[in-house]
């Protein structure tokens, strides 16, 4: 048969398919949709079709790349949409099915979207949908859209026509051809296509061979599986072509044997293609010869390697071997050889089928056409996705991928699989293509990217990539087999503390060494997860090496468990949990007491990122840490037996400026290491923030002065208004040690035209007159412009003292919003209103009130941080009125000039270790070290300091305590049942307003103790070396 | 050439620790890396073609910081016990981390605690040490095409394994040690190891191959043995019996010291002057034909010569013979016959240049193991092979071809591959015309050999004889290679004329990569045969019914000379039975054992009314002599041998004998003198070399001299100046006109029956040599092999009864031996194999002394014998 009549046949074939009257149901039953459960699906639709007996094409497709949905189906009802439904489940398929074929009704819930020129009101087109819109899909074109089994599909959608143009032009022409469309290996080193090909055709040799690669092995990569799964002939169709171009007689396609799907369905399309009479000898009557075999591989990661590939074809052990001499001239059995990735191949098909001029309209200058990526990690949209070269990685993992689940940052992208490099935030405008990524360190590779948020520890996932290639190093070459090793021995004492300071130099010599003396691209590329994460993330290896510490609490050598990990102050979290679950809140309050002399304050206002950390919440939820301490702090009695010593007095004076968290925390730990503090204070009450900046309704001023309380007990002298001006000073008055920690009280200033006129105040000196015990003047209509915790407690506070109308004013989404989510949600049920994407411009007093003018803003481009650039909307402006408005744009510290201390942008600096700033015996620490921070973190900035001051003052630092009791049996860690927290308590509306009362009550004693069964108690898993 | 050979030619250091010159590149240490302009990265040296304007920087700053990397991260892993390490001074990685000045380490030490492997009994494998360069695994896979070990594992698990990461005493290791000599650090060492304080060039004292040695000797021992590299034989490559089993048997503290003579039954300790007054005296006493002298094919031609020389101008006898009558009698016979000349035609290396090897008849890898790894090697280069031999050899799973032949059917065989060659055209019909004769006659013959047939006698299914008739004539040149399998029949002479008919008719003669090739088995049984110790024949083939050369070698020594031809080897010992032969001299031979019927030839020496036997070892034909003389035996003595292709080589005195053992020339030469002889006045044997070359126009043209400064001549080489002969009859045959011999199958003498329902066939083990004389005293070699096994079919095994490892009784007409059983699908049904080492069980108890009429050489290969479970 010749390629007319095949083509016409197909046609005829396909017309009748889509004209019949009979519906049709595609099931995405790719390896991907299985593992999902597509074939329960599918025999659930059978099933519920043969029940309604309604005649209907039932056909397994490939994927179209929406993971996250899977399984996913089509239903096609003659002359209506196709509709798409993901998340298929066998109960509701059935339904599904007869709604739409039966009923006409369509699931709003599930549907995905239509396909087809008519529109379902209500319904997106599927390709639309933010994951599939900004894709081109070439090389994917037919997946999950035909029959992989069926060749006539294939050639109904142009398949083979790209051969049969092939074959009507000369070897050197195709060769051409491909080389315009400038097309480039899409295995990974990105090399002209057109110029292997060439050079393979040039080579003397009389049999010749072609290879597919399609030993794909990088941990989730699935491209050319999928590919292979959803329209295997698009690649038989690409080898044809080169083949014919190179004059080779026989090709190799060489797939692992882990993806038996994919060899089903090649063998079907080989099987087809030669009954075709498309391989064989004289294919498509052109005189050209060609016989296909495939070739099943035992996954070997370095068979990806053309050469170990060829070793492996020849059935010897898959090893690399040097080139020259190239595979082009001594490649298989020492024949002239050309070898491409399975995309490689696929798209020389799209190009013989559509010509190189239309084919390099997609791409990048240098980087044409698309490339699938396997999109997987911390990532909504888990799935295949195809774009054009040039794409931002931006719009991949924000567009197309959907952003990072749970409201987590990014932290980087891992692009071309093990070998590949991790990209930084800062990096995701890079444009994905050849040079672009080569440029940050990283590579394409053959397309497996997978996002990390900040959960991910960059050691930590830098010691997984290459704990990979280390296991697939074939051992050819000293410095893959025995440097990556070196290296992961380096990254594992690391990731178990007990990294050194010189080993950071040592990783990067072994790096440089291995990616230039390695053997093959398997070990030049080895490195690059750890090149690239140094590079970006030395802070984070710094952090392991100096303070034993993991940002992302992951690393098990050094964790315990993730939420006293996490906590800055290090409180010892589980163990107290398990004194609240076996009710004794003394003994957990006693842990608490170990680390913080807050307790209390703590229990209320901590912004607890140790629940983030929470494992628990990989489950469910994280267990409600904060409230847990709070039970502790409340029902715990507080055992002064426990905690009165009598140190030594060291007979050394030391004066801390600040009372605060942070000063009267060092205050605490320095009177108990036995020296006479002084703390000075220059408001009349102590507390610092705590006391003037916490609205009374979630910090009750009586708590704060308990605790306080109890800091005096430990000998702390506090003198109440009583202003330092200058450190040196009290140094020359005997002083031995003098520690800063002022906080950050100064309001940024929000530069809006009319901000210094009456009725306009800043949000800390609102709050701060508010809990000084005055009571400011709001209004009927308060506006607070800002969008952090400051902002949404001075919303709250005008509220309460009577304004009835609040609104914040903040100009990105109200998703952009800084504060906590759970404060939000308190300020909008208690009445607060919020203006989101309204940027203020400028306030005039008109009559009686304020005028605001705001511009409109609109969400524009993506940040690489992950937050959309905001403009403002043209021709806009709108006028509110307000009686008052409050400025919250945050505070920076006010450093009186007469410390005399070196300041980087208004904060003291210091050695992050010891809180020396430059003077002798002067350290600081706290907010006027670190711009505004937390309560938790001040607490643990004091602690350092008084480590650090002890010191210096002759001591040994040490201010561990054991407060607790032993705990006795440790129990079993508990199988979880799923089950969530506890709703949080709260009081009723109508007791919140009009009042400062605390609005949130603690938990009962039952509660608390069921609670804290909760936790997984993550410091009693013994952890394995591995 | 790459950069890296062109840079080393050139005098320039790349340090590496992969690369060896008789392995393909490698390119794993990565320290051979360089900068290249105008190439993108450091390539390695090894692996970069040299080219024309290549500018090369080998030492720069980059490179060297990745070597210096390179071989810190193997330090870091290696153990640091240099000082004892056996390969200190040696070590390739001390040499490249001390040319890299590497002085501290920044890499902690790994301590590497996996179990050495000490199976071997010669090396071991500390894969403590091992660098992974993969000399030895792509030794054992190019070199000598074993297949032992290889890499196993993954990354930094990787470690050089056998099969199933077994030990390599349990592998199908050969034991050669190719792979411990080309191992670059002390990770494959050798167990006795001390190094000598200098070495002397030899030859090996074992097979037919004639490897070169280097003897290190220390004091007055030998401590280590390599392959000399300069060997044209072996190139430097050495099987496990040359490495490992040569110190051992010179050394041994059984060897003889003094002469012996017997008293009343019992050996007794004798001067020399006693010994050789009784030896000359008895021999004086008998007349010529009364009197032989069985010559060694292990004594040096000087040896021979003077064997020979004693028996015709002393003894006045022509019966003086040596044991190649027991196996390549039929190849002296028939290639003389076929083509004038009765040696091997090609040189071992031509071998490589065969597109096709037809190996009938050898085992080769085990019986000539060096020769083995040439085969292999140019079956890995693209040669087919085509395997004929009853037993599933090793060399059969590299075969293209198998044809599991019926022992003894090799006549119809061959002529029916000569039949269907000529049917479809496929002969070389201008050879034929223009260089051979009576070709009509062998086309007669032919009409005897339908295919049918022939399938039928050799049980060879008739496809399988059409494509080996197609393989051996259509790739061209075509060689054949054979051994005992062919000669040692009753049929051994129609063998080998079938074979030289076969390769004529395909113009497989005279030309590189072709020949008829039969390997010789002991170290100097050409060269024994060379020198005359034939019954026939004067030194170079020069036949003692010629007058004129008669007359000769009458008027070089002096003496009249008997015109008769004497009696063969195996005439002799049934002469000895019927009591017409009366005293033996007989030297380094141990027929007791290697005779057939071992039960006659004891009847037969003990006929005899004297018997004197030169030795170096008390041997089980010793034991019947009634004098026996101390032989000094290799390493101790100078002199040449004669390797299987015609190559004369130097052995050399390395340490002197044990006790007061003599040279074997000497010993012949004062048993002469005592006899009153003269022309026995020598010194050396270079003097005796000297009056070789006067008289065998062979050899004329050989000269100590020259054996030194070119290392080997093969013969002929008829002048000062001719250049020795690798390939012969390339002009002309040596006989003119190469003669096509009509030829009938006969079946072998004895076939099973149903008393006698198997077929016994004889062979060697790699590990020993013939009688076990040498090899026995070696410790590692009874190790490796320590026992007879008679190798039965499951099938015949499982009808009789029989486990794996259970002792049988093995019964023919002629005697019973008892053996260990080895169950083995090598041997076919229907045949057990026995090989002939082990005096425990002397298989020739069970062999027939038929002969083939031509040669009168035994028919070892058939007889048929009855196999018992012992109880």
């Amino acid at each position: 048969m010749n390629f007319t009549e095949l083509r016409t046949r197909a046609h005829a074939e396909w017309q009748a398919l889509e004209n019949s009257d009979r519906p049709i149901i595609l099931v995405g039953s790719a390896t991907c949709g299985r593992a999902a459960g597509a074939l329960e699906v599918l025999q659930a639709i059978k099933t519920r079709l043969s029940e309604i007996k309604v005649d209907c094409l039932l056909t397994e497709v490939g994927c179209i790349g929406t993971c996250y949905l899977e399984p996913v189906i089509n239903i096609i009802k003659p002359g209506q949409p196709h509709l798409y439904y993901g998340n298929v489940t066998p109960e509701i398929a059935g339904q599904l099915v007869e709604d739409y074929l039966v009923n006409n009704k369509v699931n709003p819930d599930l549907v995905l979207g239509t396909v087809g020129e008519t529109l379902i009101p209500g319904i997106p087109k599927l390709f639309d949908l933010p994951m599939l819109k900004p894709q081109v899909r070439i090389v994917l074109r037919n997946c999950g859209l035909i029959d992989p089994q069926n060749i006539t599909h294939y050639l109904a959608r142009d398949g083979y026509s790209g051969l049969n143009r092939a074959l009507s032009l000369t070897p050197e022409e195709v060769i051409d051809e491909i080389k315009k469309a400038g097309l480039r290996g899409r295995g990974g080193a990105g090399f002209s296509t057109g110029l292997k090909w060439e050079f393979c055709r040039q080579a003397p040799g009389k049999n010749k061979y072609v290879i597919c690669n399609a030993d794909e092995g990088d941990p989730g990569a699935f491209m050319n599986r999928s590919l292979l799964e959803g329209d295997p002939h698009s690649v038989l169709e690409g080898l044809l072509i080169g083949a014919y171009a190179i004059g080779a007689t026989r090709g190799f396609i060489y797939c692992r044997a882990e993806k038996p799907l994919a060899i089903e369905r090649l063998r079907t399309a080989l099987k087809q293609a030669r009954e075709a009479g498309l391989t064989g000898s004289n294919i498509l009557g052109s005189g050209f010869n060609f016989e296909i075999e495939l070739r099943e591989g035992a996954g070997a990661f370095v068979c990806g390697e053309e050469t170990a590939l060829i070793a492996s074809i020849e059935g010897k052990r898959g090893m690399p071997s040097p080139r020259p001499p190239f595979p082009a001239r001594s490649g298989l059995w020492g024949q002239p050889t050309n070898l491409n990735n399975v995309e490689t191949w696929a798209n020389a098909a799209v190009i013989l089928q559509k010509g190189s001029r239309w084919y390099s309209q997609f791409g990048s200058p240098l980087s044409k056409g698309t490339k699938t990526f396997a999109l997987a990690g911390k990532i909504n949209h888990t799935g295949l996705i195809e774009i054009p070269f040039g794409t931002p990685l931006k719009t991949i993992i924000y567009d197309i991928g959907g952003g990072i689940p749970g409201g987590k940052r990014f932290k980087a992208v891992q692009t071309g699989g093990p070998s590949g490099g991790c990209v930084p935030s800062a990096h995701l405008d890079q444009p994905v293509d050849y040079e672009s990524l080569a440029k940050v360190g990283s590579i394409v590779g053959s397309g497996g990217m997978v996002v990390m948020d900040e959960d991910t520890c960059m050691v930590d996932i830098a010691r997984f990539f290459l704990s990979f290639i280390q296991s697939e190093s074939c051992g050819k070459c000293v410095p893959c087999r025995m440097g990556t090793r070196q290296m992961l021995d380096i990254l594992k004492r690391i990731t178990q503390g007990e990294g050194k300071p010189e080993d950071l130099d040592l990783l990067a010599d072994l790096a440089e060494s291995i990616k230039a003396g390695s053997l093959c691209g398997l070990g030049q590329t080895a490195p690059n997860a750890v090149i690239t994460t140094l590079r970006y993330f030395r802070h984070e290896y710094e952090a392991h090496i100096k303070r034993q510490h993991c940002d992302a609490a992951v690393c098990k050598g050094l964790v315990t468990a993730p939420c006293s990990h996490t906590c800055p102050a290090g409180i010892d979290v589980p163990r107290y949990i398990r004194f609240i679950g076996k009710n004794q809140p003394d003994e957990a309050l006693a842990v608490i007491r170990e680390k913080i002399p807050f307790p209390s304050v703590c229990g209320l206002v901590c912004y607890h990122p140790c629940e983030a950390r929470c494992k628990r919440g990989q489950l469910d939820e994280p267990v409600a840490i904060r409230m847990l301490k709070r039970y502790a702090s409340e029902y715990g009695q507080f055992s002064h037996k426990k905690i009165d010593r009598k140190p030594a007095e060291s007979g050394k004076k030391i004066a801390v400026i600040g009372s605060g968290p942070a000063g009267l925390t060092a205050a605490y730990y320095l009177a108990r290491s036995g020296h006479a503090v002084t703390v000075f204070e220059s408001s009349p009450q102590a507390g610092g923030m705590l006391r003037t900046g916490i609205p009374a309704f979630r910090l009750p001023k009586k708590i704060l002065d308990a605790e306080i309380t109890e800091i005096k007990k430990q000998g702390v002298t506090i003198k109440a208004s009583t202003r330092v001006e200058s450190p040196d000073l009290l140094i020359a008055e005997g002083f031995k040690a003098v520690l800063i920690a002022i906080g950050a009280h100064q309001p940024v200033k929000p530069g809006i035209e009319g901000e210094d006129l009456p009725g306009v105040v800043y949000a800390v000196d609102f709050l701060q007159s508010l809990n000084l015990g005055k009571h400011p003047h709001v209004g009927q209509r308060a506006a607070v412009i800002g969008g952090g915790n400051v902002a949404i407690d001075a919303a709250r506070c005008a509220l309460r003292l009577g304004a009835p109308e609040v609104t914040i004013i903040y100009r990105r989404s109200q998703s952009d919003m800084p504060a906590s989510p759970e404060e939000i949600a308190d300020a909008l049920a208690e009445g607060v209103r919020i203006k989101p994407l309204t940027l203020p411009i400028g306030l005039q007093k008109m009559n009686n009130h304020l005028a605001m003018v705001c511009t409109r803003m609109q969400p524009g481009e993506m940040e690489t941080s992950g937050r959309r650039l905001i403009a403002p909307v043209p021709n806009s402006e709108v006028i509110f009125n307000f009686d008052t408005v409050i400025c919250a744009a945050g505070q920076i510290p006010e450093v009186p000039a007469g410390f005399k201390l070196t300041l980087s942008n208004s904060t003291i600096q210091v050695d992050p270790e010891t809180m020396k700033t430059g003077k002798p015996g002067i350290f600081a620490c706290g907010d006027t070290v670190s711009g505004p921070a937390s309560v938790i973190e001040a607490i643990a900035s004091g602690r350092s300091a008084a480590i650090s001051i002890d010191r210096y003052l002759g001591g040994t630092g040490d201010i561990e305590e054991t407060l607790a009791s032993p705990e006795g049996e440790k129990p079993g860690i508990p199988e979880p049942e799923e089950r969530g927290r506890p709703r949080r308590p709260i009081l009723p509306l109508a007791e919140r307003i009009g009042n400062f009362n605390q609005v949130e009550p603690g938990y009962s004693q039952e509660l608390a103790i069921t609670e804290a069964t909760r936790c997984l108690r993550c410091d009693l898993e013994e952890h394995s070396d591995e | 050439m790459s950069v890296l050979e062109a840079a080393r030619a050139a005098g320039i250091y790349i340090p590496t620790l992969c690369y060896h010159p008789d392995l393909q590149p490698y390119g794993g240490c990565r320290l051979c890396l360089v900068e290249i302009e105008g190439v993108r990265g450091l390539p390695t040296a090894c692996t970069t073609p040299a080219a024309e304007g290549l500018r090369v920087r080998t030492e720069t700053e980059a490179v060297n910081k990745v070597r210096r990397i390179t071989v810190e991260l193997l330090i870091a892993d290696h153990p640091s016990d240099c000082l004892t390490c056996s390969s200190n001074q040696k070590c390739e990685l001390q040499k490249v981390a001390a040319y890299l000045g590497l002085r501290e380490l920044r890499l902690p030490k790994k301590a590497l605690d996996q179990p050495v492997d000490d199976s071997n009994p010669f090396f071991s494998l500390d894969r403590n040490k091992c660098i992974l360069c993969a000399r030895c695994t792509r030794t054992c896979e190019s070199v000598t095409c074993v297949g032992a070990i290889d890499m196993a594992y993954r990354g930094y698990q990787m470690k050089v394994a056998t099969l199933g990461d077994r030990p390599i005493f349990d592998s199908i290791c050969q034991s050669c040690g190719e792979c411990m000599v080309r191992c670059p650090v002390g990770a494959l060492s050798p167990k006795k190891s001390l190094p000598p304080d200098h070495e002397i060039i030899s030859t090996c004292a074992y097979c037919g191959v004639g490897c070169s040695l280097l003897l290190g000797v220390r004091g007055e021992k030998i401590v280590s043995v390599r392959g000399n590299p300069a060997g044209p034989a072996n190139s430097g490559k050495l099987c496990v019996k040359g490495r490992f089993g040569i110190a051992d048997f010179v050394h041994s503290p059984e060897r003889l010291t003094v002469p012996l003579i017997k008293k009343n039954g019992r050996f007794e300790k004798a001067g020399w002057e006693e010994a050789l007054d009784l030896v000359a005296r008895k021999l004086g006493a008998y007349q010529p034909e009364e009197l032989a002298v069985i010559s060694s094919s292990r004594a040096s031609n000087e040896d021979n010569y003077i064997a020979q020389k004693l028996a015709r101008a002393v003894l006045h006898t022509n019966n003086v013979d040596n044991c190649a009558r027991v196996c390549h009698g039929p190849t002296l016979a028939g290639l003389i016959n076929s083509f004038g000349s009765g040696a091997q035609t090609n040189n071992i290396k031509d071998m490589s240049n065969a597109a096709c090897l037809m190996v009938i008849g050898s085992n080769t890898p085990e019986a000539h193991p060096v020769i083995g790894f040439e085969v292999k090697q140019a079956i890995q280069r693209g040669a087919k092979l085509i395997v004929i031999n009853p037993r599933e050899i090793r060399l059969v799973r590299q075969a293209d071809l198998w044809l599991r032949i019926k022992p003894g059917t090799d006549v119809a065989l061959i002529m029916v591959i000569i039949r269907l060659i000529l049917e479809t055209g496929r002969q070389d019909q201008e050879f034929i015309d223009n260089r051979c004769e009576n070709f009509a006659a062998l086309q007669e013959s032919l009409k005897e050999f339908p295919l049918d047939r022939v399938s039928e006698i050799t049980t060879i299914p008739a496809e399988q004889i059409i494509a080996a008739a197609k393989m051996y004539a259509d790739y061209r040149p075509a060689s054949i290679l054979y051994t005992l399998g062919i000669t040692e029949h009753t049929h051994g002479t129609d063998n080998v004329m079938a074979l030289a008919n076969l390769a004529m008719i395909t113009g497989n003669v005279g030309k590189p990569g072709s020949g008829v090739n039969p390997l010789r088995g002991q170290n100097n049984v050409q060269g024994a045969c060379d020198m005359g110790a034939l019954p026939g024949l004067f030194p170079g083939y020069q036949s003692v019914t010629n007058p004129n050369l008669r007359a000769k070698f009458e008027k070089a020594w002096g003496c009249t000379l008997n015109p008769q031809p004497g009696l063969t080897l195996t005439a002799m010992y049934r002469a000895a039975g019927e009591k017409k032969l009366k005293a033996v001299y007989l030297i380094g031979e141990d027929p007791v054992l290697s005779e057939p019927d071992m039960h006659h030839t004891i009847a037969a020496l003990k006929n005899l009314e004297f018997l004197a036997v030169q030795e170096i070892f008390m041997s089980e034909t010793a034991k019947l002599a009634d004098v026996v003389l101390p032989a000094s035996g290799f390493a101790s003595d100078d002199g040449t041998f004669t390797n299987t292709e015609r190559r004369v080589q130097r052995v050399r005195k390395a340490v002197p004998p044990p006790g007061e053992a003599k040279p074997d020339w000497e010993i012949g030469c004062l048993i002469a003198r005592k006899m009153g002889a003269k022309g026995f006045e020598f010194t050396h044997p270079e003097q005796i070399w000297n009056e070789i070359a006067s008289l065998a126009p062979s050899f004329s043209g050989i000269s100590y001299q020259r054996l030194e400064e070119e290392f080997g001549l093969q013969w002929p080489c008829t002048s000062a100046s001719h250049p020795g002969t690798c390939i012969l009859h390339t002009e002309g045959f040596t006989r003119g006109k190469g003669q096509f011999i009509p030829l009938s199958y006969r079946p072998s003498a004895e076939l099973p029956d149903n008393d006698y329902p198997l077929i016994l066939t004889t062979g060697r083990s790699l590990y020993h040599y013939h009688t076990g004389t040498m090899t026995r005293q070696v410790p590692g070699l009874n190790r490796l092999r320590s026992e007879e096994l008679v190798e039965i079919n499951p099938d015949d095994a499982a009808a009789l009864g029989i486990d794996q490892g259970d002792m049988v009784t093995v019964t023919s007409r002629r005697g019973r031996v008892d053996s260990r059983a080895k169950i083995t699908t090598d041997c076919p049904q229907g045949v057990v194999f026995m090989t002939f080492h082990f005096k425990e069980s002397p298989t020739n108890a069970l062999t027939n002394s038929a002969w083939d009429p031509i040669s009168q050489t035994p028919e070892y290969k058939v007889c048929a014998v009855k196999v018992k479970k012992k109880r």
